[in-house]
């Protein structure tokens, strides 16, 4: 394998790296990461990685990937949950820098940033801890809000107080709020940092239901604008109760939140995505899930060849992206859920947890 | 819990929370100062009871469980204290036989 600034620079040298700007093809990338410290750019429909970038000091990796409105940068949370980094798709440089952690306070962010519509600024859940010599101080958690154009050293220019156990947020085409999902779904406004409202996730009001587990990191919501997260719940029957799967599912830009049953569990789901037609949703973890959203019924189930954390769909829904854990991106057949392809990804560092996100060319 | 004594001050704020009646209040935190962020079992079984639902092979989800702390009894905790326990291992499948148990730094 060549170096990858090597690499890097060959594909820029043959124009690869440039065919992101609306030149060749257009199609789907898929962006995703894998340690050490790879971030990956797919080209879709021609099974490739069209380029990989190095991202200085990762640290053990990458965890959340987010887009830029535009497509063109990736930011990324790495080393240990204490920076975050944007990263040129086109040309692998890194174009921001937050480091979450300072001097005597160490912050991790678990999971959640998000990012303005129009792409100016960047959200931040933190966590912070003072470090003092005989004792941690656990502070109270915050946002922080950065601007995306303050370079290598982007300080916060404004926070206000947030919950405690936020793993996603997740703008609103608005631009005027975002949302937090935790306990609960928390909705703030991106300007004063005022909670303008709460519904519920552990306290939902769903007869029959008990308090639900939900395990919620990665926040894709592309291509639909909706949030869909598995979820769980005990749920009351004629003869005493049964764990029930359902999802969870959130329209950004109308706010509406609604919970559904889908199946006795039977099986995990770590992450899922709503399909462009909003009739169909898929889960992935060791089984490829199809869920009827409009029945609330499990379609078709397979088997994966190995566990894959995350799940995507073509931005035209003729295809299922699943990646995540190990060191590949699989394609699969969103019908049928037939295996179509899989891509090893160069250098076969694991994936872990990294987003997997889906550009779509113009 | 008459048969534990606490031994710090956190346990003693628990001990008092438990007397009073507000022990379902105490939650765990994320991130506090180390793992710990959640009460899993570990790999021997999944929330089925059974190993079924598993991560396939168990190497697909070792790293995933190691970075944000996942199961602080099986893996280092590489968010803050063996932070190179991995480096220069990307792959757990490839790479598992080189990883180390850690110690207590003296």
């Amino acid at each position: 394998m060549l170096p990858v600034k090597a690499l890097a620079t060959a594909a820029a040298l043959l124009g690869l790296a440039g065919a992101l700007a609306p030149a060749a093809r257009a199609g789907d990338l898929i962006i995703t990461a894998a340690k050490p410290d790879r971030l990956y750019v797919i080209d879709a429909a021609a099974r490739s990685v069209r380029a990989q970038f190095r991202i200085p000091d990762a640290g053990n990796g990458v965890a959340t990937i987010v887009m830029s409105p535009n497509g063109r940068i990736a930011y990324a949370l790495v080393d240990k949950m204490e920076r975050i980094v944007g990263i040129d798709v086109r040309t692998g440089k890194t174009v921001f820098r937050a480091e979450l952690s300072q001097s005597g306070e160490r912050v991790k962010d678990f999971f959640g940033f998000t990012l303005t519509p129009d792409g100016r600024e960047l959200i931040a859940y933190e966590l912070p801890v003072l470090l003092k010599p005989s004792e941690y101080v656990v502070e109270e958690p915050r946002f922080a809000v950065f601007r995306t154009n303050a370079g290598l050293d982007a300080r916060p220019v404004r926070s206000f107080p947030a919950p405690r156990r936020v793993h996603v947020l997740l703008m609103r085409p608005s631009g005027q709020s975002f949302y937090a999902i935790g306990f609960d779904v928390y909705e703030y406004d991106v300007h004063s940092g005022k909670l303008l409202g709460t519904r519920g996730i552990i306290h939902w009001d769903l007869p029959g239901h008990s308090q639900p587990d939900l395990l919620a990191f990665w926040p894709v919501t592309e291509p639909t604008g909706v949030f869909t997260s598995p979820i769980s719940s005990e749920v009351k029957t004629a003869g005493g109760s049964e764990p029930r799967g359902g999802l969870m599912l959130l329209d950004l830009a109308s706010g509406a939140l609604k919970f559904q049953d889908f199946e006795s569990v039977a099986t995990v789901i770590f992450s899922s995505v709503l399909a462009p037609d909003r009739k169909t949703a898929y889960g992935a973890y060791t089984t490829l899930s199809k869920i009827d959203v409009e029945r609330g019924a499990l379609a078709q189930r397979v088997d994966l060849d190995h566990t894959y954390y995350s799940i995507n769909v073509a931005t035209d829904g003729h295809e299922l992206y699943v990646g995540g854990a190990m060191c590949d991106v699989a394609f699969y057949d969103p019908a049928t859920l037939a295996k179509r392809a899989a891509l090893k990804l160069p250098g076969c560092g694991d994936q872990t947890l990294a987003s997997l996100r889906v550009v779509h060319e113009r | 819990m008459s048969e534990l004594k606490p031994t710090n001050p956190k346990a003693e704020l628990l001990l008092e929370a438990v007397a009073e009646g507000h022990a379902p209040e105490v939650l765990a935190m994320e991130s506090v100062a180390g793992c710990a962020t959640t009460f899993d079992p570990g790999w021997e079984v999944d929330m089925f009871g059974g190993t079924a639902s598993l991560c396939q092979p168990m190497e697909a989800d070792l790293y995933g469980c190691s970075d944000p702390c996942w199961w602080p009894a099986q893996v280092p905790d590489t968010m803050n204290t063996y932070p190179d326990w991995n480096a220069g291992k990307p792959s757990a499948q490839d790479d598992w036989r080189e990883l180390d148990a850690v110690f207590p730094k003296k």
